[in-house]
């Protein structure tokens, strides 16, 4: 008998689009489900269905069935589906609730009523299980995007659920985060529905694909027959579309935009960050600054974009830079999507407008930021702080939780930006983006090719 | 010391603060809790108490112009305001500016050690009534941090935008889009404490320690001071 079963599932927000549209499908006991899509296809909200919470925590319209282990979603509350499903969700930070580790994994098992004693030995095993045992009696506060997701992961796994939803996990996480958060996902023992941007990791890790598009499954194969369906019709979500992009055209004669020159900068009375750093970004040219979570990336592109002042050495600067923050979507200022761009140019909507038009948002102008998709949010993002048309953009993990559609998009955007003749730096971890150069920022910089 | 009688002695060093009309004691209280707060983290602690101390000495400076006891020795007397009356400054409304602002400063920094220094999920845990308030207390608790981050995030945004920000006006304005951001991440917080079953009947908690001799002597030398305050204000 099947775990979950969708039957003919449509689903409408309250504020209006449909999300779901006709969606069917049955999740067997220990199967792993790569969930894949771009943004806005309806992969959340098709999780959010499995967990019961559309429609209740939502409201909208939703019509069809969804069946948990028997229990009816449409009866059945989220909480009460609880011990059988567990989700994990993309933000760490917004999920949590206790103050300590321990006590966070507990929580769960706390509220399905689990007896006393059997609670902190369940709680430390599945601690165990993902790998942070040593984490247990840390604040939450304290820990890094990665560890705080493992932490969510064991708090979900100590349920002991039949069916985990994992909702884009390490979108916020970096590559050492992220590849730990699979490792300890590849050792679940239940079904787990993966919705994913990182493809290649959700495919290795998957026995089944669910490709969605405009809320509709358009395929629902084995991974072998899904790999072939993605390499004929989405070639972006196939094998190979991660892999290194590099610009061959180097602007090695082209004028310094910023020259960083011998710079250290510390926070506060904490270590060096960087220590004795150059770097010159010229015009028409990508540069990428690569390296471990720490090294100093975001650092240095702040110090580039102004944002810092260094502490020894100089930054030398030649015109206007504008510099894109991780997740942009959570800093929005203004109450409408033209006026978030307009800020940047003193209010003058008709280039706020065009901008807008450039990033294909024109449609959501009037519309509040905070009502846009987390994609959609993104492009905004980057509208905001190309609107000015600077001569350096200065962009952080401006992919982190991108779709590949998106991504290729952002990619092309940039090295039209380089061809107008703006120097653009990137802080990633994302060698699929394009770049003339890629520098790896460590106590040296150096050349990564 | 249990969080519980942690609690019931800063609500107590909080009430007395409320309570007292005189300055020692509310500059004795004022000092001992910043001692207590000063245990807390550096990387910590500083919001909570330049929000505490920065609140008080406001008070202290502007309160005087704002209102006349009458009594006293005046000092300074300056214009006639329509509304306001005349301005002036007596000893009086020195002595009182100086209570009431160490007395808001001595609440706030019972509030930051609260914050900085209880184990709020004991505190939840040994609530044996109202443990949804407790948590929602526990969880407003936490917003400060992330509070503080969003602002430094939303004012680099603007910034990295190429806009200044200057003045209490400039700053005023990212206020809006905070509350925003934080309803935004209370309402994905809901939805993640329903997704692990929160509000279900029949709930448990972990054995939590018992309360020791200390604790109990805490809590009633919380209440013998709270008792005193009133008698002798």
């Amino acid at each position: 008998m099947a775990l979950a079963v969708v039957s003919d599932v449509s689903y409408a927000y309250p504020d209006g689009a449909d999300a779901l549209r006709g969606v069917s499908l049955e999740i067997e006991p220990g199967e792993v489900i790569a969930l894949l899509g771009p943004s806005g296809s309806g992969k959340s909200t098709l999780l959010r269905a499995l967990a019961g919470l559309v429609p209740h925590f939502h409201g909208g319209r939703f019509a069809g069935r969804v069946e948990i282990a028997g229990l009816d979603t449409r009866r059945a509350r989220p909480a009460e589906l609880a011990g059988i499903v567990a989700s994990v969700f993309q933000d760490p930070e917004d999920q949590v609730v206790m103050a300590i580790v321990e006590n966070e994994v507990a929580f769960g098992l706390e509220n399905l009523g689990t007896k006393p004693a059997e609670i902190a030995p369940r709680a430390a095993a599945a601690l165990d299980q993902v790998g942070v045992a040593h984490l247990a009696g840390r604040r939450t506060a304290e820990l890094s995007g990665g560890e705080l997701q493992r932490v969510c992961l064991a708090s979900a796994l100590a349920l002991e659920p039949h069916l985990l939803l994992l909702d884009e996990p390490t979108s916020q996480l970096d590559e050492d985060g992220a590849t730990a958060f699979l490792a300890a996902v590849a050792d679940a023992e239940c079904a787990v529905v993966l919705s994913e941007h990182r493809i290649e990791r959700a495919l290795a890790l998957a026995t089944r694909v669910l490709y969605m598009e405009d809320g509709q499954a358009l395929v629902d194969a084995p991974v072998a027959e899904a790999r072939r369906w993605l390499a004929a019709n989405r070639p972006r979500y196939s094998a190979g579309a991660e892999e290194t992009l590099c610009l061959s055209n180097t602007r090695s004669g082209d004028e310094p935009v910023v020259e960083v020159d011998a710079v250290s900068f510390g926070y506060g009375a904490g270590r060096q960050v960087l220590d004795g750093v150059s770097l010159i970004v010229r015009r028409g040219e990508i540069v990428a600054l690569e390296g471990a979570n720490g090294s100093g990336k975001t650092t240095l592109a702040k110090l580039a974009a102004g944002l810092l002042e260094p502490t020894a050495g100089a930054v030398r600067r030649i015109g206007r830079a504008t510099y894109l923050s991780q997740d942009p979507g959570r800093y929005l200022v203004k109450e409408t999507v033209l006026d978030e761009v307009a800020l940047g140019v003193d209010g003058d909507r008709t280039r706020a407008r065009d901008a807008l038009d450039r990033f294909g948002l024109g449609f959501a102008a009037a519309r509040h930021p905070r009502d846009l998709s987390s994609g959609e949010r993104e492009r905004l993002g980057l509208a905001a702080v190309s609107v000015s048309e600077p001569d350096l953009l200065v962009l952080d993990e401006p992919t982190r939780g991108v779709d590949p559609d998106r991504m290729a998009e952002i990619g092309a955007l940039l090295v039209a930006q380089a061809e107008a003749g703006q120097a653009v730096l990137i802080a990633t971890h994302d060698r699929s983006l394009p770049a003339h150069r890629r520098i790896r920022v460590g106590v040296e910089v150096t050349d990564a090719f | 010391m249990s969080p519980g009688a942690g609690t019931a002695l800063l609500a107590a060093a909080a009430a007395v603060a409320l309570l007292t009309n005189r300055l020692w004691a509310v500059v004795l209280l004022t000092a001992v809790l910043l001692i207590v707060c000063l245990r807390a983290p550096a990387s910590r602690r500083w919001p909570y108490l330049i929000g505490a101390l920065t609140s008080g000495l406001g008070v202290l400076l502007i309160s005087p112009f704002l209102w006349s006891s009458g009594a006293g020795t005046l000092l300074w007397e300056g214009p006639t305001i329509p509304v306001v009356g005349t301005i002036d400054i007596s000893t009086d409304e020195i002595q009182q500016a100086a209570v009431n602002g160490f007395r808001l400063a001595a609440v706030g920094l019972a509030f930051a050690a609260y914050a900085l220094l209880l184990d709020h999920d004991r505190l939840v845990g040994s609530a044996r009534f109202a443990r949804r308030s407790a948590l929602a207390v526990a969880l407003a608790t936490r917003l400060v941090p992330t509070l503080e981050r969003d602002a430094i995030g939303l004012r680099e945004t603007v910034r990295g935008r190429g806009v200044e920000i200057s003045g209490a006006r400039g700053y005023a304005k990212l206020l809006s889009p905070l509350v925003a951001g934080s309803l935004e991440r209370a309402s994905c917080l809901a939805e993640a404490m329903e997704a692990r079953g929160f509000g279900q009947p029949g709930a448990t908690r972990q054995p939590r320690p018992r309360w020791t001799r200390i604790d109990r002597v805490v809590v009633l030398a919380a209440a013998v001071v709270v008792g005193g305050a009133v008698l002798w204000r």
